[in-house]
């Protein structure tokens, strides 16, 4: 995280002194231990943080606690997470090692890190308690996303305990259905006539009647902070049943009332102090003194802490207090009532000493309440580089959305910083002209440029930020250029960004090298695209960028994927894998998209096992190791095994999922998922959803083919085989054909040879189907032939019994025959491939394939006698020559061989024919 | 059933904002002008310029921080006329 840690916020707040004894909610609080989680929901000043550190004060043997106190900064998955983990480990020291190196490293993501202290925790002895107070101060859909994953996967000895004015926006109702959830809500919380007494006459020595204190409990309605303040404005009061008269027939919002008579009781200084610092979220002496120009601000502060005027102690060192917030509220109301002028002139002073602190967040904050955007645009630009390495992007958003546009104009470093804020959201309005009013500055030499207000001067802070504005806005433009499809304009534009940068700006150079990647992946030229990627795999991981490497690597691999080089691809994995997941129980984001990667080559390999392990592998990561891409991926190669498992429901649940999670990332969608679906189920026979896509997606054999859309025509052909199989009609598989011709000459004219490999098995399978039983084994052939070099098999195995026909043809003799012997085994047992087996010297005779198959029924030899019309010794002496062609001894042998040479399924007795007829 | 004026997310409408007890007017810079109307059942009305839903979360929220009960909230929107509706409500022969 940039910027230092409030060590405060981590403490448990000091029990305050003259407590009301609250037996009935500290028992209840003994159920926390018993909880999956606990809510104390209820507005300010109902005492939600002291009952809480009442019951916490108390020892209980075997029970940590973690404290967090939360503020408004807070609202930032980053910050958010960072705090959570420094919490964990006051209580817990060894707690989420794994946590804490994922956020000190280079570049930690939210995501990854909840995952790991998920995982950490789970380590933790004895119960651990983890406060969250103050949690209606986040309102990020990402931070209450990753709570509301933590919540899911926490261990059984950690209990949360979420403190807050609202209830937060997690699935309350299913905890509370479950019995799960703990709550106390305001009516809990709220004195009872008893507590009332207790505290005024108690703790407070009011020595109040009964009837004053009904009075007082009925106006108040048990609201604690009311009933302190009504105490502090009757202590060393002579007239208390005036005050109390006054107080319960007036009808006032309660607070202002009681806060002015307590203001009122105050000597001046002490109530210009009250209202002056009242803008401070954390009030410290030093700090004090420097906004409201005294100089006994620590006395002060421990006089008003001693007078319990809602002064709440952060640290044991009485150094740092906070106001109560209800108090601090009304107290700034009066405030911006009594002197609005010097309201912006406090901030600005704290702005100030927060800046000489060291605390620029805090500085920043000051300087936008304080209505001086100019100052806190100066603040920003230098906190840039920090805050984005460590991706606290919602805080520079939040920021840069609070600055006016004019403001922003004059400073092109955080214009453009802006820019690449829009784009990392995908947005592209706005950004072009962001870019401008910084490239205007950078031509000009002279003031105010056009634009610009007259006599408007640049203003640049980080000088360094500065001098890599000219690569960072060629670079923002090459990624512009490639949304709108302009490769041309994304290659010269990434050209320049890269020229223009310098040699150790790492991001400034990986950046503007993946576009190019990407430019020139989607111009199919594939060499040049990998070479690119390479380059910007290479820098990221210079500069740190683990995770973006991992991004590098799925394009890498897919572009090797595509020419047919399944070894490099793997590999590229496998090492990217390394980088992300150093070993020391981190695992940064794109582990899982790593696993996947390496699952769909193993898959393709035919490795059902490996892949079904690395698949599980990805998901036990979580989505939260995920790259974008990762939801979609996943559910595609899991489609996959579960069509090579034979689940072809399951394939197309699958598939559906995955087209809704599909994102591209502005990658080229070479294998679109919807023609993955239609290929699927032109394998199964159900050409008449494959054509209709087809027809969705106005595809024709006559269209002009294009490298980006070749699955998609490989697709088409299948499906119109599928379709000629079920019907026949010759035009549709001749088009067929000659889509294919076209297509195998541009994949190998383009270098895809993983392309030209699936247009070979379709071409088999459409001569086959038409009876060209030559040229169908041909095609075959060749395509066996690059299958062997890189290990493919699934690509030929998936199409099932079409296949087998021909690949039995090949299997019995001549070059590939190894190749496919080795398919057809992948094929008979639906299981990975095995070593090929040696193969049959003598060839079954049509006749003894008919006695082999009836072998492997329940069929003894006088039935199988009677179905051949043959006589039993006649059946003899084809078992006897079956036996000694597959080199076994007994039936059960003769059957397993026969099944892993794919001879025995009842759907290929065409094919067993055909191996004979063929010979 | 009365029509609600319907309300798009970003479109900005005035509401009339109903908060329990009585609140002195200097609480409207604090509620970033708007006006404080003391009603004669003792409880505060909050008006002012169109808000959009985000503005509003952010008035509400500023209650919700004050401890104050919420009331009402209602969109004031007199230059939409109720979308017509009054009569009984008769199924529709085009609907299946």
């Amino acid at each position: 995280m940039a910027g230092p840690l409030i060590e405060t916020k981590l403490h448990v707040p000091r029990r305050r002194r003259a407590l009301v004894p609250r037996p009935r909610l500290e028992e209840r609080l003994g159920r926390v231990t018993e909880s999956a989680l606990t809510l104390v929901s209820a507005p300010a000043g109902f005492g939600k943080t002291t009952v809480l550190t009442q019951w916490l004060s108390a020892p209980a043997e075997g029970r940590s606690v973690a404290w967090l106190s939360l503020d408004e900064r807070d609202d930032d998955p980053m910050v958010f997470w960072t705090y959570v983990v420094a919490a964990v480990r006051t209580a817990v020291p060894e707690a989420a090692a794994g946590a804490l190196a994922l956020l000190q490293s280079a570049q930690p993501s939210p995501d990854a890190v909840l995952a790991t202290l998920a995982n950490d925790l789970s380590a933790t002895a004895g119960h651990l308690v983890l406060v969250l107070d103050d949690f209606h101060v986040i309102e990020s859909p990402e931070v209450l996303d990753g709570l509301a994953f933590l919540l899911e996967h926490l261990p059984p000895q950690v209990h949360p305990v979420i403190a807050g004015r609202a209830d937060p926006a997690l699935h309350l109702a299913r905890w509370r259905a479950g019995g799960d959830l703990l709550e106390i809500r305001a009516a809990d919380l709220r004195f009872t006539a008893g507590e009332a007494a207790t505290y005024l006459n108690g703790a407070m020595g009011l020595a109040l009647t009964a009837d004053d204190v009904a009075a007082l409990e009925g106006r108040t309605e048990g609201w604690i902070a009311a009933l302190q303040l009504a105490a502090l404005s009757m202590q060393g009061r002579d007239d208390v049943a005036g005050f109390i008269g006054g107080f319960a027939g007036d009808d006032r919002y309660v607070v202002d009332y009681l806060v002015e008579e307590v203001l009122q009781r105050q000597p001046g200084d002490v109530r210009g102090f009250l209202l002056q610092t009242s803008v401070l979220g954390r009030l410290t002496g030093p700090l004090c003194d420097a906004v409201t120009g005294g100089d006994g601000g620590q006395a002060t502060l421990e006089a008003l802490d001693r007078g319990n005027l809602f002064l709440v102690p952060l640290d044991d060192r009485r150094r740092w207090y906070r106001y109560h917030h209800l108090f601090a509220d009304v107290l700034q109301v009066h405030l911006r009532a009594e002197r609005p002028d010097v309201v912006p002139d406090l901030h600005r002073r704290a702005s100030a000493w927060f800046e000489r602190s060291g605390d620029h967040v805090e500085a920043v904050e000051h300087a936008l309440a304080g209505g001086d955007p100019a100052r806190a645009a100066d603040l920003v630009e230098p906190a840039l580089p920090a805050l984005l390495r460590a991706r606290q992007e919602a805080t520079v958003r939040r920021w840069l959305e609070a600055l006016p546009d004019e403001v922003i104009r004059v400073r092109p470093v955080l214009g453009v910083a802006y820019a690449g804020a829009l784009m990392v959201r995908g947005e592209v309005e706005g950004v072009e002209a962001r870019l401008q009013d910084a490239e205007r500055w950078l031509e000009t030499t002279t003031a105010s440029p056009p634009g610009t207000a007259p006599g408007a001067e640049m203003v640049v802070v980080d000088d360094a930020g500065f001098r890599r504005l000219p690569s960072a806005i060629a670079m923002y433009r090459a990624g512009q250029a490639l949304l709108r499809g302009d490769v041309a304009g994304t290659v010269a534009h990434a050209r320049t960004a890269l020229d223009l940068a310098t040699d150790d700006d790492h991001l400034g150079r990986g950046g503007p090298a993946g576009l190019l990647g990407l430019a020139y992946w989607t111009s199919g030229d594939l060499e040049a695209g990998h070479r690119w990627y390479a380059e910007a795999a290479a820098a990221l991981e210079r500069g740190g960028y683990l995770s973006d490497v991992t991004g590098c690597a799925i394009a890498l691999a897919d572009i090797r994927t595509t020419q047919g080089r399944l070894g490099d691809a793997l590999r590229t994995y496998e090492q990217a894998l390394q980088l992300v997941t150093p070993g020391t129980g981190a695992v940064l984001r794109g582990a899982a998209d790593m696993h996947v990667g390496i699952a769909a080559v193993l898959l393709e390999r035919g490795d059902l096992e490996g892949a079904r392990r690395h698949l599980a592998t990805s998901s036990d990561l979580g989505e939260h190791a995920d790259m974008p891409q990762n939801p979609y991926r996943s559910r595609v190669v899991t489609a996959r095994l579960r069509e090579a498992e034979g689940d072809l429901h399951g394939a197309l649940a699958l598939l559906d999922e995955a087209q809704r999670r599909y994102v591209g990332d502005y990658f080229p969608e070479v294998r679109p998922v919807a023609a993955l679906r239609a290929r699927t189920l032109a394998r199964h026979g159900r050409w008449v959803d494959a054509v209709s896509w087809a027809e969705e997606r106005g595809l024709s054999v006559d269209d002009d083919l294009d490298h980006l859309r070749e699955f998609e025509y490989v697709t088409l052909a299948r499906a119109l085989v599928a379709r000629y199989a079920a019907e026949g009609a010759d035009h549709m598989v001749s088009g067929a054909l000659a889509l294919l011709q076209r297509l195998v000459l541009a994949a190998e004219q383009g270098g895809r040879t993983g392309s030209v490999l699936d247009v070979l098995v379709v071409q088999a399978l459409a001569h086959g189907a038409r009876g060209d039983r030559p040229a169908a084994l041909a095609a075959l052939r060749r395509a066996l032939t690059l299958a062997e070099r890189q290990g493919h098999v699934r690509l030929l195995v998936d199409e099932g019994v079409l296949l087998a026909d021909p690949l039995r043809a090949v299997a019995v003799e001549g070059p590939a025959s190894g190749s496919a012997r080795h398919l057809l085994a992948a094929m008979g047992t639906g299981e990975g491939a095995r070593p090929p087996r040696p193969h049959l010297v003598d060839p079954l005779s049509p006749r003894e394939l008919e006695v082999l198959r009836m072998l492997g029924t329940d069929l003894d030899g006088p039935d199988i006698a009677r179905r051949l019309f043959v006589s039993v010794n006649t059946v003899r002496t084809h078992t006897k020559h079956v036996y000694a062609k597959l080199g076994v001894t007994n039936r059960r042998a003769a059957v397993r061989r026969g099944a892993e040479l794919g001879l025995l399924s009842p759907a290929r007795e065409g094919a067993a024919a055909a191996v004979v007829a063929d010979r | 059933m009365t029509e609600q004026p319907r309300i798009g997310p970003s479109d900005p409408s005035r509401y009339e904002i109903r908060l329990g007890g009585r609140l002195d007017p200097r609480w409207a810079t604090w509620f970033d002008g708007m006006t404080l109307d003391q009603a004669e059942d003792g409880s505060t009305v909050l008006t002012g310029a169109a808000l959009d839903q985000a503005a509003l979360h952010g008035v509400l929220r500023k209650v919700r921080d004050l401890g104050l009960p919420l009331i009402a909230v209602t969109p004031l929107d007199p230059d939409r006329p109720h979308t017509p509706g009054d009569g009984p409500r008769r199924p529709s022969k085009d609907v299946p």
